[in-house]
Protein backbone atom coordinates (compact mmCIF):
# COMPACT_ATOMS: atom_id res chain seq x y z
CA UNK A 1 0.00 0.00 0.00
CA UNK A 2 2.89 2.43 1.04
CA UNK A 3 4.69 1.68 -2.67
CA UNK A 4 1.48 2.98 -4.60
CA UNK A 5 1.06 5.85 -2.64
CA UNK A 6 3.98 7.08 -2.99
CA UNK A 7 4.31 7.23 -7.01
CA UNK A 8 0.66 9.05 -6.50
CA UNK A 9 1.80 11.50 -4.79
CA UNK A 10 4.88 12.44 -6.71
CA UNK A 11 2.21 12.27 -9.85
CA UNK A 12 -0.28 14.80 -8.29
CA UNK A 13 2.69 16.96 -7.15
CA UNK A 14 4.24 17.01 -10.52
CA UNK A 15 0.93 17.63 -11.86
CA UNK A 16 -0.02 20.91 -9.69
CA UNK A 17 3.36 22.18 -11.01
CA UNK A 18 2.54 21.57 -14.59
CA UNK A 19 -0.56 23.33 -13.97
CA UNK A 20 0.25 26.48 -12.31
CA UNK A 21 2.74 26.44 -14.92
CA UNK A 22 0.47 26.35 -17.65
CA UNK A 23 -2.23 28.65 -16.64
CA UNK A 24 -5.19 29.71 -19.09
CA UNK A 25 -3.43 32.91 -19.71
CA UNK A 26 -1.03 30.96 -21.49
CA UNK A 27 2.62 31.01 -21.86
CA UNK A 28 4.31 33.51 -19.17
CA UNK A 29 6.89 35.74 -20.43
CA UNK A 30 9.95 36.49 -18.31
CA UNK A 31 8.50 40.39 -18.25
CA UNK A 32 5.12 39.10 -16.92
CA UNK A 33 3.03 41.54 -19.18
CA UNK A 34 1.83 39.17 -21.47
CA UNK A 35 3.70 39.72 -24.48
CA UNK A 36 5.85 37.96 -26.70
CA UNK A 37 8.65 40.07 -25.98
CA UNK A 38 11.91 38.39 -24.90
CA UNK A 39 13.56 39.52 -21.49
CA UNK A 40 15.37 43.00 -23.17
CA UNK A 41 13.09 45.58 -23.59
CA UNK A 42 11.98 47.06 -26.55
CA UNK A 43 13.93 49.35 -28.18
CA UNK A 44 12.88 50.43 -31.57
CA UNK A 45 11.34 53.88 -32.10
CA UNK A 46 8.44 53.84 -34.70
CA UNK A 47 5.47 56.46 -35.17
CA UNK A 48 1.95 54.67 -36.77
CA UNK A 49 -1.17 55.83 -37.68
CA UNK A 50 -4.17 54.38 -38.59
CA UNK A 51 -7.18 54.78 -41.72
CA UNK A 52 -9.92 53.55 -40.81
CA UNK A 53 -12.27 52.74 -43.79
CA UNK A 54 -9.93 53.72 -46.48
CA UNK A 55 -11.08 51.03 -48.65
CA UNK A 56 -14.28 49.12 -47.77
CA UNK A 57 -14.13 47.44 -45.72
CA UNK A 58 -10.29 47.23 -45.56
CA UNK A 59 -8.69 49.92 -42.87
CA UNK A 60 -4.89 50.83 -42.88
CA UNK A 61 -2.21 50.66 -40.84
CA UNK A 62 1.45 52.83 -41.57
CA UNK A 63 4.76 52.93 -39.72
CA UNK A 64 7.53 54.98 -39.92
CA UNK A 65 10.72 54.23 -37.81
CA UNK A 66 11.53 57.50 -36.42
CA UNK A 67 15.34 56.56 -35.45
CA UNK A 68 16.42 54.73 -38.21
CA UNK A 69 17.87 51.02 -37.39
CA UNK A 70 21.56 50.15 -38.35
CA UNK A 71 21.71 49.71 -42.48
CA UNK A 72 23.02 46.34 -42.32
CA UNK A 73 20.14 45.22 -40.79
CA UNK A 74 17.30 44.35 -41.87
CA UNK A 75 13.76 43.89 -39.60
CA UNK A 76 10.43 43.09 -39.96
CA UNK A 77 7.37 44.67 -38.81
CA UNK A 78 4.11 42.55 -38.40
CA UNK A 79 0.83 43.15 -36.76
CA UNK A 80 -0.07 40.49 -34.38
CA UNK A 81 -3.30 39.24 -32.99
CA UNK A 82 -3.24 37.32 -30.42
CA UNK A 83 -5.84 34.19 -30.31
CA UNK A 84 -5.66 31.52 -28.28
CA UNK A 85 -2.47 31.73 -26.75
CA UNK A 86 -1.08 31.85 -30.16
CA UNK A 87 0.01 34.81 -31.79
CA UNK A 88 -1.40 35.52 -35.78
CA UNK A 89 1.20 37.70 -37.70
CA UNK A 90 0.56 39.72 -40.67
CA UNK A 91 3.72 41.51 -42.21
CA UNK A 92 3.44 44.95 -43.22
CA UNK A 93 4.76 45.85 -46.77
CA UNK A 94 7.67 48.29 -46.85
CA UNK A 95 7.02 50.99 -49.02
CA UNK A 96 10.28 53.58 -49.24
CA UNK A 97 10.57 54.70 -45.58
CA UNK A 98 7.54 53.45 -44.51
CA UNK A 99 5.88 50.24 -43.49
CA UNK A 100 2.13 49.95 -44.76
CA UNK A 101 -0.81 47.10 -44.05
CA UNK A 102 -4.66 46.85 -44.91
CA UNK A 103 -6.44 44.98 -42.81
CA UNK A 104 -10.43 44.24 -41.75
CA UNK A 105 -10.22 43.77 -38.01
CA UNK A 106 -9.94 47.30 -35.87
CA UNK A 107 -11.78 45.55 -32.91
CA UNK A 108 -8.96 43.46 -31.60
CA UNK A 109 -5.95 44.55 -29.84
CA UNK A 110 -3.36 44.36 -31.85
CA UNK A 111 0.43 44.16 -31.21
CA UNK A 112 3.11 45.40 -33.20
CA UNK A 113 6.31 43.53 -33.52
CA UNK A 114 9.66 43.86 -35.16
CA UNK A 115 11.34 40.90 -36.23
CA UNK A 116 15.12 41.16 -36.59
CA UNK A 117 17.13 39.27 -38.78
CA UNK A 118 18.69 37.27 -35.85
CA UNK A 119 14.71 36.07 -34.61
CA UNK A 120 14.44 38.55 -31.97
CA UNK A 121 11.18 39.66 -31.87
CA UNK A 122 9.87 43.15 -29.68
CA UNK A 123 6.58 43.77 -29.31
CA UNK A 124 4.46 46.62 -28.49
CA UNK A 125 0.73 46.74 -28.26
CA UNK A 126 -1.58 48.75 -29.98
CA UNK A 127 -4.85 50.13 -30.09
CA UNK A 128 -5.97 50.96 -33.83
CA UNK A 129 -8.79 53.31 -33.02
CA UNK A 130 -6.55 55.29 -30.57
CA UNK A 131 -3.96 56.35 -33.38
CA UNK A 132 -6.33 57.63 -36.58
CA UNK A 133 -5.48 60.02 -39.02
CA UNK A 134 -8.12 61.06 -41.17
CA UNK A 135 -8.39 61.98 -44.71
CA UNK A 136 -7.66 65.78 -45.51
CA UNK A 137 -10.63 67.76 -46.71
CA UNK A 138 -11.28 68.98 -50.04
CA UNK A 139 -13.47 71.34 -51.84
CA UNK A 140 -12.75 74.63 -49.79
CA UNK A 141 -15.48 77.09 -51.23
CA UNK A 142 -15.71 80.66 -49.64
CA UNK A 143 -18.66 82.68 -50.01
CA UNK A 144 -19.20 86.52 -49.27
CA UNK A 145 -22.57 87.25 -47.65
CA UNK A 146 -23.05 91.24 -48.09
CA UNK A 147 -25.95 91.80 -45.89
CA UNK A 148 -24.55 90.47 -42.92
CA UNK A 149 -20.34 91.43 -44.17
CA UNK A 150 -19.62 87.75 -43.14
CA UNK A 151 -17.21 85.33 -45.22
CA UNK A 152 -18.57 81.54 -45.65
CA UNK A 153 -15.76 78.91 -45.75
CA UNK A 154 -17.18 75.42 -46.52
CA UNK A 155 -15.34 72.54 -47.13
CA UNK A 156 -16.07 68.61 -48.03
CA UNK A 157 -14.28 65.84 -45.88
CA UNK A 158 -13.90 62.16 -47.48
CA UNK A 159 -15.41 60.54 -44.35
CA UNK A 160 -18.31 62.23 -45.02
CA UNK A 161 -20.07 58.69 -46.87
CA UNK A 162 -18.17 56.18 -44.78
CA UNK A 163 -18.76 53.93 -41.79
CA UNK A 164 -16.94 55.08 -38.77
CA UNK A 165 -16.00 58.90 -39.00
CA UNK A 166 -18.68 60.19 -40.04
CA UNK A 167 -19.65 62.89 -37.53
CA UNK A 168 -17.05 62.11 -35.29
CA UNK A 169 -14.21 64.65 -36.70
CA UNK A 170 -13.53 68.44 -35.60
CA UNK A 171 -11.94 70.35 -38.14
CA UNK A 172 -9.71 72.73 -37.98
CA UNK A 173 -9.72 76.31 -40.61
CA UNK A 174 -5.87 78.23 -40.69
CA UNK A 175 -6.52 81.56 -42.27
CA UNK A 176 -4.04 84.25 -42.76
CA UNK A 177 -3.57 87.39 -44.65
CA UNK A 178 -1.22 87.49 -47.85
CA UNK A 179 2.65 86.50 -46.11
CA UNK A 180 1.14 87.04 -42.43
CA UNK A 181 0.05 84.88 -39.73
CA UNK A 182 -1.93 81.74 -39.47
CA UNK A 183 -4.91 81.96 -37.14
CA UNK A 184 -7.28 79.20 -36.25
CA UNK A 185 -10.57 78.35 -35.51
CA UNK A 186 -12.03 74.88 -34.79
CA UNK A 187 -15.71 73.37 -35.66
CA UNK A 188 -17.46 70.02 -35.66
CA UNK A 189 -19.33 71.27 -39.01
CA UNK A 190 -18.32 71.42 -42.82
CA UNK A 191 -18.70 75.21 -42.57
CA UNK A 192 -17.11 78.28 -40.65
CA UNK A 193 -18.32 81.98 -41.10
CA UNK A 194 -15.32 84.81 -40.71
CA UNK A 195 -16.71 88.11 -40.30
CA UNK A 196 -15.90 91.10 -42.48
CA UNK A 197 -15.59 93.67 -40.12
CA UNK A 198 -12.22 91.20 -38.37
CA UNK A 199 -10.83 91.16 -41.77
CA UNK A 200 -8.76 93.99 -43.56
CA UNK A 201 -10.55 95.43 -46.53
CA UNK A 202 -9.84 94.79 -50.12
CA UNK A 203 -7.45 92.52 -49.16
CA UNK A 204 -6.37 88.93 -49.89
CA UNK A 205 -6.21 85.75 -47.74
CA UNK A 206 -5.47 82.75 -47.79
CA UNK A 207 -7.61 79.68 -46.09
CA UNK A 208 -7.11 75.71 -45.19
CA UNK A 209 -8.55 73.29 -43.49
CA UNK A 210 -7.62 69.64 -41.57
CA UNK A 211 -9.09 67.25 -39.54
CA UNK A 212 -8.97 65.35 -36.16
CA UNK A 213 -11.13 62.63 -34.47
CA UNK A 214 -13.15 64.05 -31.78
CA UNK A 215 -11.58 61.92 -28.51
CA UNK A 216 -14.95 60.68 -27.69
CA UNK A 217 -13.98 56.87 -29.06
CA UNK A 218 -11.75 57.42 -31.78
CA UNK A 219 -8.37 59.44 -30.89
CA UNK A 220 -5.36 60.54 -33.09
CA UNK A 221 -3.44 63.11 -34.67
CA UNK A 222 -4.31 65.99 -37.29
CA UNK A 223 -4.95 65.39 -40.95
CA UNK A 224 -2.94 66.46 -43.86
CA UNK A 225 -3.55 70.50 -44.49
CA UNK A 226 -6.15 70.92 -47.36
CA UNK A 227 -4.90 72.63 -50.78
CA UNK A 228 -5.06 76.61 -49.75
CA UNK A 229 -7.89 78.79 -51.25
CA UNK A 230 -7.05 82.32 -51.89
CA UNK A 231 -9.78 85.04 -51.29
CA UNK A 232 -10.17 88.91 -51.65
CA UNK A 233 -12.12 90.97 -49.24
CA UNK A 234 -14.65 93.28 -50.45
CA UNK A 235 -14.46 96.75 -50.13
CA UNK A 236 -15.55 99.02 -47.87
CA UNK A 237 -18.74 100.14 -48.34
CA UNK A 238 -19.77 103.78 -49.22
CA UNK A 239 -21.86 105.14 -46.55
CA UNK A 240 -23.65 106.92 -49.83
CA UNK A 241 -24.43 102.60 -50.94
CA UNK A 242 -25.78 102.01 -47.44
CA UNK A 243 -27.97 105.61 -47.69
CA UNK A 244 -29.12 105.23 -51.15
CA UNK A 245 -30.58 101.62 -49.83
CA UNK A 246 -31.62 103.01 -46.75
CA UNK A 247 -33.57 105.94 -49.36
CA UNK A 248 -34.86 103.45 -51.32
CA UNK A 249 -36.75 101.71 -48.16
CA UNK A 250 -37.98 104.56 -46.82
CA UNK A 251 -39.23 105.72 -50.43
CA UNK A 252 -40.83 102.02 -51.01
CA UNK A 253 -42.55 101.88 -47.91
CA UNK A 254 -44.04 106.01 -48.53
CA UNK A 255 -45.46 104.73 -51.86
CA UNK A 256 -47.00 101.58 -50.45
CA UNK A 257 -48.62 103.79 -47.59
CA UNK A 258 -49.65 106.72 -50.19
CA UNK A 259 -50.61 104.36 -52.67
CA UNK A 260 -53.58 102.71 -49.13
CA UNK A 261 -54.30 106.18 -48.73
CA UNK A 262 -55.00 106.31 -52.22
CA UNK A 263 -57.41 103.65 -52.12
CA UNK A 264 -59.22 104.63 -48.66
CA UNK A 265 -59.98 107.95 -49.97
CA UNK A 266 -61.71 106.55 -53.71
CA UNK A 267 -63.39 104.54 -52.41
CA UNK A 268 -64.74 106.57 -49.32
CA UNK A 269 -65.29 109.49 -51.98
CA UNK A 270 -66.47 107.44 -54.84
CA UNK A 271 -70.83 108.09 -54.42
CA UNK A 272 -70.66 111.82 -53.43
CA UNK A 273 -68.10 113.49 -55.47
CA UNK A 274 -65.68 111.08 -58.44
CA UNK A 275 -68.48 109.55 -60.15
CA UNK A 276 -70.54 112.50 -60.49
CA UNK A 277 -67.39 114.14 -62.12
CA UNK A 278 -66.65 111.47 -64.08
CA UNK A 279 -69.98 110.64 -65.20
CA UNK A 280 -72.10 113.47 -64.92
CA UNK A 281 -75.53 112.66 -64.17
CA UNK A 282 -78.13 113.64 -67.34
CA UNK A 283 -80.23 116.89 -66.14
CA UNK A 284 -83.56 115.81 -65.65
CA UNK A 285 -86.05 118.03 -67.94
CA UNK A 286 -88.86 118.51 -65.71
CA UNK A 287 -86.37 119.65 -62.70
CA UNK A 288 -84.68 121.79 -65.36
CA UNK A 289 -87.46 123.72 -66.62
CA UNK A 290 -89.04 124.20 -63.09
CA UNK A 291 -85.66 125.84 -62.43
CA UNK A 292 -86.02 127.44 -65.29
CA UNK A 293 -89.83 128.80 -65.20
CA UNK A 294 -90.64 131.54 -63.27
CA UNK A 295 -93.32 130.69 -61.05
CA UNK A 296 -96.40 133.54 -61.53
CA UNK A 297 -97.18 135.07 -58.80
CA UNK A 298 -100.32 133.66 -56.15
CA UNK A 299 -102.57 136.45 -57.33
CA UNK A 300 -101.91 135.83 -60.64
CA UNK A 301 -105.13 134.63 -62.85
CA UNK A 302 -103.91 133.12 -65.61
CA UNK A 303 -106.04 132.07 -68.10
CA UNK A 304 -106.41 130.84 -71.71
CA UNK A 305 -110.19 132.00 -71.71
CA UNK A 306 -110.74 134.57 -74.75
CA UNK A 307 -113.53 135.47 -72.56
CA UNK A 308 -111.50 136.75 -70.02
CA UNK A 309 -109.21 138.85 -72.02
CA UNK A 310 -112.77 140.67 -73.40
CA UNK A 311 -110.86 144.47 -72.03
CA UNK A 312 -107.66 143.76 -73.84
CA UNK A 313 -107.38 145.35 -77.16
CA UNK A 314 -106.82 142.36 -79.94
CA UNK A 315 -105.43 143.63 -83.35
CA UNK A 316 -105.31 140.59 -85.95
CA UNK A 317 -102.49 142.43 -88.03
CA UNK A 318 -102.50 141.45 -91.59
CA UNK A 319 -98.19 141.91 -92.28
CA UNK A 320 -98.22 142.02 -96.31
CA UNK A 321 -101.56 144.94 -96.21
CA UNK A 322 -99.46 146.51 -93.28
CA UNK A 323 -96.47 146.91 -95.40
CA UNK A 324 -98.58 148.10 -98.12
CA UNK A 325 -100.12 150.60 -96.78
CA UNK A 326 -96.86 151.34 -95.07
CA UNK A 327 -95.50 152.24 -98.39
CA UNK A 328 -97.98 154.49 -99.40
CA UNK A 329 -97.64 156.08 -96.68
CA UNK A 330 -94.16 157.12 -96.88
CA UNK A 331 -94.01 157.98 -100.56
CA UNK A 332 -95.51 161.58 -100.40
CA UNK A 333 -92.48 162.50 -97.36
CA UNK A 334 -89.72 161.63 -98.97
CA UNK A 335 -87.99 164.61 -98.79
CA UNK A 336 -88.54 164.90 -94.90
CA UNK A 337 -87.59 161.02 -95.05
CA UNK A 338 -83.87 161.87 -96.07
CA UNK A 339 -83.07 164.10 -93.71
CA UNK A 340 -83.25 161.24 -90.85
CA UNK A 341 -80.77 159.32 -89.80
CA UNK A 342 -79.90 156.17 -92.13
CA UNK A 343 -81.02 154.13 -89.58
CA UNK A 344 -84.27 154.52 -89.39
CA UNK A 345 -84.57 154.32 -92.73
CA UNK A 346 -83.65 150.88 -93.18
CA UNK A 347 -85.58 148.23 -90.95
CA UNK A 348 -88.62 146.24 -90.67
CA UNK A 349 -91.64 147.24 -92.53
CA UNK A 350 -93.31 149.76 -90.65
CA UNK A 351 -90.93 152.71 -91.76
CA UNK A 352 -90.14 156.07 -89.54
CA UNK A 353 -92.65 158.26 -90.08
CA UNK A 354 -91.14 161.40 -90.79
CA UNK A 355 -91.63 163.39 -88.08
CA UNK A 356 -91.67 167.05 -89.90
CA UNK A 357 -94.04 166.58 -92.34
CA UNK A 358 -96.90 168.87 -93.03
CA UNK A 359 -99.13 168.48 -90.73
CA UNK A 360 -102.19 169.42 -92.88
CA UNK A 361 -101.29 167.26 -95.40
CA UNK A 362 -100.61 163.73 -93.31
CA UNK A 363 -102.29 161.19 -94.34
CA UNK A 364 -102.66 158.34 -92.08
CA UNK A 365 -103.34 155.47 -92.97
CA UNK A 366 -104.24 152.71 -90.32
CA UNK A 367 -104.86 149.27 -92.37
CA UNK A 368 -105.42 146.99 -89.67
CA UNK A 369 -106.62 143.79 -90.88
CA UNK A 370 -108.92 143.56 -88.03
CA UNK A 371 -111.39 145.20 -85.51
CA UNK A 372 -110.66 148.92 -85.38
CA UNK A 373 -110.58 149.39 -81.83
CA UNK A 374 -112.92 151.44 -80.18
CA UNK A 375 -110.37 152.91 -78.00
CA UNK A 376 -107.69 153.78 -80.57
CA UNK A 377 -109.02 156.98 -81.71
CA UNK A 378 -109.02 157.83 -77.99
CA UNK A 379 -106.04 157.19 -77.28
CA UNK A 380 -104.73 159.12 -80.87
CA UNK A 381 -106.27 161.62 -79.42
CA UNK A 382 -104.85 161.97 -75.91
CA UNK A 383 -101.55 161.93 -77.63
CA UNK A 384 -102.16 165.27 -79.49
CA UNK A 385 -99.72 166.57 -76.88
CA UNK A 386 -97.19 164.60 -78.23
CA UNK A 387 -94.46 166.15 -80.96
CA UNK A 388 -92.71 164.11 -82.64
CA UNK A 389 -89.77 165.98 -83.58
CA UNK A 390 -86.91 164.58 -85.76
CA UNK A 391 -84.03 164.96 -83.19
CA UNK A 392 -86.20 162.69 -81.08
CA UNK A 393 -86.50 159.89 -82.88
CA UNK A 394 -84.56 157.73 -80.75
CA UNK A 395 -85.37 154.38 -79.57
CA UNK A 396 -88.33 155.82 -76.46
CA UNK A 397 -89.53 157.92 -78.99
CA UNK A 398 -89.57 155.32 -81.67
CA UNK A 399 -92.54 153.98 -80.62
CA UNK A 400 -94.35 157.32 -80.58
CA UNK A 401 -93.63 157.62 -84.19
CA UNK A 402 -94.53 154.61 -84.76
CA UNK A 403 -97.62 154.57 -82.81
CA UNK A 404 -98.44 158.32 -84.08
CA UNK A 405 -96.99 158.80 -86.89
CA UNK A 406 -97.64 162.78 -86.30
CA UNK A 407 -98.07 164.75 -83.89
CA UNK A 408 -102.17 164.95 -83.16
CA UNK A 409 -103.22 168.63 -82.86
CA UNK A 410 -106.65 168.65 -81.12
CA UNK A 411 -108.83 170.51 -83.38
CA UNK A 412 -111.73 170.13 -80.30
CA UNK A 413 -113.62 169.30 -83.16
CA UNK A 414 -111.91 166.36 -84.01
CA UNK A 415 -114.16 164.09 -84.48
CA UNK A 416 -113.08 160.66 -84.05
CA UNK A 417 -116.05 159.36 -84.71
CA UNK A 418 -114.95 159.28 -88.21
CA UNK A 419 -113.60 156.13 -87.49
CA UNK A 420 -113.85 153.86 -90.32
CA UNK A 421 -116.29 151.31 -90.18
CA UNK A 422 -116.17 148.37 -90.12
CA UNK A 423 -116.64 145.81 -93.27
CA UNK A 424 -118.54 142.88 -92.64
CA UNK A 425 -115.26 140.98 -92.96
CA UNK A 426 -113.89 142.89 -89.93
CA UNK A 427 -112.17 145.28 -92.50
CA UNK A 428 -112.22 148.67 -91.73
CA UNK A 429 -112.73 150.80 -95.34
CA UNK A 430 -110.45 153.42 -95.67
CA UNK A 431 -112.08 156.49 -95.71
CA UNK A 432 -110.98 159.71 -97.45
CA UNK A 433 -109.09 161.81 -95.72
CA UNK A 434 -109.90 164.74 -94.12
CA UNK A 435 -108.14 167.92 -93.36
CA UNK A 436 -109.73 168.28 -90.30
CA UNK A 437 -109.91 165.38 -88.88
CA UNK A 438 -106.96 163.12 -88.87
CA UNK A 439 -106.98 159.83 -89.01
CA UNK A 440 -104.67 157.80 -87.78
CA UNK A 441 -104.32 154.51 -88.91
CA UNK A 442 -101.75 153.39 -87.02
CA UNK A 443 -100.63 149.84 -87.23
CA UNK A 444 -100.90 148.33 -84.40
CA UNK A 445 -99.04 145.20 -84.01
CA UNK A 446 -99.43 145.06 -80.06
CA UNK A 447 -100.22 147.23 -77.13
CA UNK A 448 -97.68 147.12 -73.97
CA UNK A 449 -100.18 149.11 -72.24
CA UNK A 450 -103.72 150.76 -71.12
CA UNK A 451 -101.83 153.30 -72.02
CA UNK A 452 -102.22 155.20 -75.74
CA UNK A 453 -98.94 155.71 -76.43
CA UNK A 454 -98.55 151.87 -76.55
CA UNK A 455 -100.65 150.20 -79.14
CA UNK A 456 -98.66 146.76 -79.13
CA UNK A 457 -99.86 143.65 -77.08
CA UNK A 458 -97.86 141.39 -75.72
CA UNK A 459 -97.56 138.65 -73.14
CA UNK A 460 -96.29 140.00 -70.98
CA UNK A 461 -99.10 142.94 -70.45
CA UNK A 462 -101.30 140.14 -69.59
CA UNK A 463 -99.56 140.01 -66.24
CA UNK A 464 -99.52 143.93 -65.58
CA UNK A 465 -102.38 144.08 -66.81
CA UNK A 466 -103.78 141.55 -63.92
CA UNK B 1 -8.76 4.82 7.76
CA UNK B 2 -4.99 5.96 7.52
CA UNK B 3 -4.13 4.07 4.54
CA UNK B 4 -7.83 5.40 2.59
CA UNK B 5 -7.00 8.50 3.39
CA UNK B 6 -3.82 8.54 2.38
CA UNK B 7 -4.61 6.53 -0.97
CA UNK B 8 -6.95 9.06 -2.01
CA UNK B 9 -5.59 12.40 -0.94
CA UNK B 10 -3.44 12.69 -4.55
CA UNK B 11 -6.66 12.00 -6.41
CA UNK B 12 -7.69 15.21 -5.60
CA UNK B 13 -5.02 17.59 -7.58
CA UNK B 14 -5.32 15.10 -10.56
CA UNK B 15 -9.35 15.88 -10.67
CA UNK B 16 -7.89 19.66 -10.47
CA UNK B 17 -5.50 19.00 -13.57
CA UNK B 18 -7.34 16.69 -15.47
CA UNK B 19 -10.68 18.99 -15.24
CA UNK B 20 -11.47 20.23 -18.48
CA UNK B 21 -10.48 23.83 -19.27
CA UNK B 22 -12.51 26.70 -18.08
CA UNK B 23 -15.60 26.79 -20.50
CA UNK B 24 -15.69 29.66 -23.04
CA UNK B 25 -16.74 31.86 -21.07
CA UNK B 26 -17.29 35.90 -22.41
CA UNK B 27 -14.15 38.04 -20.35
CA UNK B 28 -16.46 40.76 -20.94
CA UNK B 29 -19.38 39.15 -18.88
CA UNK B 30 -19.77 41.85 -16.76
CA UNK B 31 -18.09 45.51 -18.49
CA UNK B 32 -21.69 46.54 -20.56
CA UNK B 33 -20.42 49.85 -21.10
CA UNK B 34 -17.00 48.86 -22.91
CA UNK B 35 -19.67 46.55 -25.01
CA UNK B 36 -21.96 49.43 -25.60
CA UNK B 37 -19.41 51.66 -26.97
CA UNK B 38 -18.12 49.37 -29.12
CA UNK B 39 -21.22 48.57 -30.36
CA UNK B 40 -22.24 51.91 -31.40
CA UNK B 41 -19.04 53.19 -32.74
CA UNK B 42 -17.95 50.02 -35.20
CA UNK B 43 -20.45 47.12 -34.80
CA UNK B 44 -23.63 49.03 -35.62
CA UNK B 45 -22.30 49.90 -39.20
CA UNK B 46 -21.28 46.64 -39.71
CA UNK B 47 -24.86 45.37 -38.81
CA UNK B 48 -26.42 48.04 -40.82
CA UNK B 49 -24.66 46.55 -44.13
CA UNK B 50 -25.68 43.20 -43.26
CA UNK B 51 -29.12 44.05 -42.83
CA UNK B 52 -29.21 45.75 -46.57
CA UNK B 53 -27.78 42.76 -47.61
CA UNK B 54 -29.94 40.62 -46.55
CA UNK B 55 -33.27 42.63 -47.57
CA UNK B 56 -32.19 42.53 -50.76
CA UNK B 57 -32.11 38.43 -50.75
CA UNK B 58 -34.85 38.63 -48.23
CA UNK B 59 -36.84 35.57 -50.19
CA UNK B 60 -33.70 33.17 -50.45
CA UNK B 61 -32.72 33.07 -46.94
CA UNK B 62 -36.05 31.99 -45.58
CA UNK B 63 -37.17 29.42 -47.65
CA UNK B 64 -36.24 27.03 -45.15
CA UNK B 65 -39.57 25.33 -43.67
CA UNK B 66 -38.06 23.13 -41.36
CA UNK B 67 -37.70 25.45 -38.87
CA UNK B 68 -34.64 23.48 -37.49
CA UNK B 69 -32.31 26.53 -36.94
CA UNK B 70 -35.40 28.60 -35.13
CA UNK B 71 -33.47 28.35 -31.94
CA UNK B 72 -29.71 29.29 -33.18
CA UNK B 73 -30.56 33.26 -33.48
CA UNK B 74 -33.02 33.37 -30.53
CA UNK B 75 -32.07 35.83 -27.65
CA UNK B 76 -32.56 34.86 -23.78
CA UNK B 77 -33.61 37.31 -21.57
CA UNK B 78 -31.12 38.28 -18.75
CA UNK B 79 -28.63 36.10 -20.82
CA UNK B 80 -27.68 38.85 -23.81
CA UNK B 81 -24.01 38.23 -23.60
CA UNK B 82 -24.25 33.98 -24.19
CA UNK B 83 -27.15 35.37 -26.52
CA UNK B 84 -25.10 37.18 -28.50
CA UNK B 85 -22.31 34.33 -28.30
CA UNK B 86 -24.56 31.26 -29.51
CA UNK B 87 -25.85 33.69 -32.16
CA UNK B 88 -21.81 35.05 -33.73
CA UNK B 89 -20.58 31.14 -33.40
CA UNK B 90 -24.22 29.73 -35.25
CA UNK B 91 -23.93 32.67 -38.28
CA UNK B 92 -20.40 31.29 -38.46
CA UNK B 93 -22.07 28.09 -40.09
CA UNK B 94 -23.24 29.78 -42.67
CA UNK B 95 -20.18 30.79 -43.90
CA UNK B 96 -19.58 27.26 -46.16
CA UNK B 97 -22.82 27.34 -47.12
CA UNK B 98 -22.40 28.00 -50.99
CA UNK B 99 -26.51 28.94 -51.66
CA UNK B 100 -26.21 31.89 -49.95
CA UNK B 101 -24.76 35.12 -51.73
CA UNK B 102 -20.57 35.31 -51.27
CA UNK B 103 -21.38 39.16 -49.81
CA UNK B 104 -24.00 38.22 -47.09
CA UNK B 105 -21.51 35.19 -46.08
CA UNK B 106 -18.64 37.70 -46.23
CA UNK B 107 -20.33 40.17 -44.16
CA UNK B 108 -22.05 37.87 -41.50
CA UNK B 109 -18.79 36.75 -41.06
CA UNK B 110 -17.10 39.99 -40.53
CA UNK B 111 -19.93 40.71 -38.18
CA UNK B 112 -20.10 37.23 -36.15
CA UNK B 113 -16.04 37.53 -35.79
CA UNK B 114 -16.29 41.23 -34.29
CA UNK B 115 -18.96 40.39 -32.12
CA UNK B 116 -17.09 37.79 -30.53
CA UNK B 117 -14.03 40.20 -30.21
CA UNK B 118 -16.30 42.91 -28.35
CA UNK B 119 -17.59 40.13 -26.49
CA UNK B 120 -14.11 38.32 -25.78
CA UNK B 121 -15.69 35.32 -26.20
CA UNK B 122 -14.85 31.91 -28.30
CA UNK B 123 -17.24 29.43 -29.99
CA UNK B 124 -16.61 26.06 -28.34
CA UNK B 125 -15.78 23.42 -31.07
CA UNK B 126 -15.93 25.97 -33.85
CA UNK B 127 -13.30 27.69 -35.77
CA UNK B 128 -13.29 31.41 -36.52
CA UNK B 129 -12.94 31.82 -40.23
CA UNK B 130 -11.56 35.04 -41.35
Amino acid sequence: MLRMTQPSTVLSIFAMFLHTTFGESGCASADGDGTLGDDEPDNFDIDCFSQLDIKDPFSSLTCNFTELPPHNTTYTLSLCTKDDNKYTCDNMKKQEDAYFLQFTDILSNRDLCMFSETKRRVCRSLVVTHIVKPEAPFAINITYQREANEYLIRYRTPHSGKKYLEGKLIHQIAYRQKEGTWKTIESPHHHVRLLGQNLEKNASYEVKVRSQPNGKFFKGTWSEWSTSKSFRTAREQHSTESYSSVVMIILSILGFMLCIVMIALIIIFWENRIKPAVWPNLPDHKKTLEKLCKKPKNNFDISFNPESFGYVHIHKVDGIRAKAELENFLQPSIAPETSLPEKFRKGSDLKMIPAMTDKSNLNLSVTYGGIWPAEAPHRLLSTSQLAVTEENCSSSTYEVCHGNRVPLHNSGGSNLSSAPPLDPSGQPRPEPPNDDTVSQMLPNYEMRSPNNEEAYVTMSNFYKIQ
Amino acid sequence: NSAFFRSTLPVLPLLLVLSPVNSSSCAMENKTTEIHVKYENILIHDISELVNISAQNRDRCCKNKKHENIKVFFCNDTQEIESLQSMACNMLRFFHKQRISKAFRWKAAFVSCGTLQVLKCKCEGHRKER
